[in-house]
């Protein structure tokens, strides 16, 4: 009895104490290793969040207070330091997560600890779709969407086109193969064959006969780096680039490898969930923000984890608490206004629902060629768990 | 009969004691604060010692590199998670682990002991890397993702049960496991195939004019390191609830020979001071800058250069003569001046 009352006191001042003490979010999230770039990001667009609610008067009166912990790009440091910021910090909320493995085995760690997390990061589909859990959210594109998006744009512009599929040979790459290829059919496309190249091949040549031979009007890789140079310059060389359309998943061509690519980029079309070009009032402003802040332009990952914290605040003030629950119930459908546009959180699986952007090089520089709405992106909910 | 070997051992007991004392102080004040996360990050470094060991007994006892240990360490992790996914079963996940990664031992020594040297530690470093990227391109597997979803399951002992949930009680169940491995590794060096070992890590090439075959005790060594390795793995989703290919990632690997070096190859009992050591420096650091293995690495080379016997390595000899009385320290002294 005596316990019960001491809890009971012990309980009447930690929410009488609520009012001033500042809102915790955990971010855990790659600051070193292989994924180190993308932690940098997330965290200038975390930070620049943070400052800007805190400037705005926080999160109903309370202030937002950022708790980094390094992932190391690797899940079994990360459900360390995701315990360790519920179990030592007790922050009140998660982000960062980056690849995909990490942000399902935090997902399990935030599910048993009773918190929520989110990810602003990872795009494998299975983290909203088969692997789904009722505590973690995604406001970012997953790759669904990407392909999607890409398959909406291959129905406009070149309607029963004859589609040849090139992709690297490991999981990943068969996988994204695999989801555009669904995609694609679904819009009409012609599937003309496909092949798979090891990683970091020297030679493409091989493949080129096959290509040729199936006759195809357009050709989806999901090659990334330095494979993408050779595989588009040998394509250039050998005279088969012409008159065919190149579409690629987000990473095959990017800022890193454009200017080695050269001329033989030109054309290659992409579908993305963000970019500094998109041409509105609020992007240009948080663009410009965002380089005085770091003297750089953000990415999808900046921009993505710029979004989560006014999510949150939108959240935790619609819920009147930080509690699980409560917070989870009011992401549950919300829309709120970011950089990219207007995002919406599907209640089925906990996916943010957002426009997406067709990229296509032209003149050596991506420029935005079209806009698919989020309805047509968003794809099926195929999270069965809630 | 008293010897060198057996008086070593029993300082490394002594130290093995202290340890263990020192564990059960650590959950007694974690039971009473209520804290669970150090408490499974002690569990987690309590399993990493069971890698670190078998690293030990390879390399601390029989002068063999293996950089691939975590082969069988991710083998015995992946084998028990597939099976607590079905059957939320202990016995039955140790089980498999144990028969798989004992299969994958006696395959993995036939390959790697038909060299020596350099090329055994090559060789153990590219099995190990093969099996990860497998592992990692298997959609079966999960891929890069991983599995999760294990269970947290409770572990029946007898009349008892501990719930891999209760961080108190759970740890103190493996530190319990790691004991008996300990001792079980302990006893295999006392007896005559122990003796073969360090006789081969002294000099390898003298030991077939005393009749005794180096390929068998190499082999054994290989296999009793590879089950050490899977069963510790095999503790590894029970505690996180899942696992992942970095499991079988060289990093792991390269940690657990850390560990065993820092704590002080040759004394079984360097795994556990070495595991706990790097695990709490890991996670204190990591915390306190993004450049901790810059800070980890210059640690580590401070203590290869100022404490090359690790750990226990230099303070052992103390221990042994307040053990051994004087003639220990005779022997000592005779040894570091002929």
């Amino acid at each position: 009895m005596k316990k019960l009352s001491m809890t009971a006191i012990a309980l009447l001042l930690s929410t009488t104490a609520h009012a001033a003490e500042p809102v915790k979010i955990g971010v855990a999230t790659p600051l070193s290793g292989t994924y180190a770039g993308i932690g940098q990001q997330v965290r200038w667009g975390l930070e620049m969040a943070a400052e800007e609610i805190n400037a705005d008067g926080g999160i109903d009166g309370r202030e937002v207070e950022l708790v980094f912990e390094d992932t190391e790009a690797n899940p079994t440091v990360a459900v360390q330091k995701a315990e360790k910021l519920f179990e030592v910090e007790d922050v009140d909320f998660l982000t960062g997560t980056v690849n995909s493995g990490a942000t399902l085995a935090v997902g399990q760690v935030a599910e048993r600890a009773g918190k929520l997390l989110a990810t602003t990061v990872s795009f494998s589909d299975a983290i909203t779709g088969e692997k789904c859990s009722p505590n973690v959210f995604r406001v970012n594109a997953r790759a669904g969407q990407q392909s999607a998006a890409l398959a909406a744009w291959l129905e406009q512009q070149k309607p029963g086109a004859k589609v040849f599929y090139l992709g690297p040979d490991y999981e990943m790459g068969r996988s994204t193969v695999a989801a555009f290829r669904s995609n694609a059919e679904g819009v009409g496309a012609e599937s003309m064959g496909e092949v798979f190249a090891p990683l970091g091949a020297k030679d493409y040549s091989q493949y080129f006969g096959r290509l040729r031979a199936s006759r195809p009007d357009v050709v989806y890789t999901s090659v990334a780096g330095n494979d993408t140079v050779r595989l588009f310059t040998q394509m250039e060389e050998f005279g088969i680039r012409n008159g065919l359309t190149i579409l690629g998943a987000s990473g095959t061509v990017t800022s890193q490898n454009i200017d080695a690519i050269g001329a033989a980029a030109e054309g290659f079309v992409t579908g993305v969930g963000y970019s500094p070009l998109i041409d509105s009032d609020q992007n240009r402003d948080f663009v410009a923000r965002f380089n005085a802040a770091n003297d750089a332009d953000p990415d999808l990952y900046g921009a993505d984890s710029y979004g989560i914290l006014f999510a949150y605040k939108a959240a935790a003030e619609k819920a009147g608490s930080t509690e699980t629950d409560a917070v989870r119930a009011a992401l549950e459908g919300l829309s709120w206004d970011t950089p990219q546009g207007t995002k919406t959180i599907r209640a089925g699986d906990h996916q943010a629902m957002q426009p997406m952007y067709v990229v296509q090089v032209k003149d050596g520089a991506f420029t935005i060629a079209d806009f698919i709405s989020p309805e047509d992106a968003i794809g099926d909910d195929t999270c069965a768990r809630f | 009969m008293r010897d060198r070997l057996m008086l070593s051992m029993r300082a490394s007991h002594a130290f093995m004691t202290i340890f263990a004392v020192g564990a059960v102080l650590c959950a007694l004040w974690g039971s009473a604060t209520g804290d669970s996360f150090y408490l499974r990050l002690g569990t987690e470094a309590l399993i990493l010692a069971g890698l670190a060991m078998s690293v030990e007994l390879l390399l601390g006892y029989g002068g063999l590199l293996s950089l691939g240990q975590a082969l069988y360490f991710g083998a015995g992790a992946y084998v028990s998670a597939l099976v607590l996914r079905e059957t939320p079963s202990f016995w039955l996940a140790m089980g498999a682990a144990f028969g798989f990664t004992l299969a994958l031992g006696i395959i993995g020594g036939l390959i790697a002991n038909r060299v020596r040297g350099v090329y055994f530690a090559l060789i153990t470093f590219g099995m190990a890397q093969v099996a990860a990227k497998t592992v990692y391109n298997t959609r079966e597997l999960g891929g890069s993702d991983g599995l999760i979803g294990v269970p947290q399951i409770a572990v029946p002992l007898g009349p008892y049960s501990v719930s891999a949930a209760d961080p108190v009680a759970f740890f103190l169940f493996v530190l319990g496991f790691m004991t008996l491995l300990y001792l079980l590794l302990a006893y295999l060096l006392g007896t005559p195939f122990g003796r073969v070992l360090t006789a081969m890590k002294a000099n390898e090439k003298r030991v077939p004019f005393l009749g005794y075959s180096i390929w068998r005790a190499r082999m054994v060594a290989y296999v009793v390191a590879a089950l050490v390795a899977g069963v510790s793995g095999a503790l590894y989703p029970m505690l996180r609830g899942f696992v992942s290919p970095e499991l079988m990632f060289f990093e792991t690997s390269g940690d657990a020979l850390i560990m065993a070096v820092i704590g002080g190859l040759g004394t079984l009992v360097g795994a556990f001071y070495g595991a706990a050591l790097i695990t709490a420096l890991k996670s204190v650091i990591g915390s306190w800058t993004e450049h901790h293995l810059i800070v980890i690495g210059a640690l580590f080379v401070a203590a290869i250069l100022f404490m090359p016997k690790g750990l226990i390595g230099r303070i052992r000899p103390r221990a042994e003569a307040i053990l051994g009385g004087k003639r220990a320290i005779r022997a000592e002294a005779q040894e570091e001046h002929p």
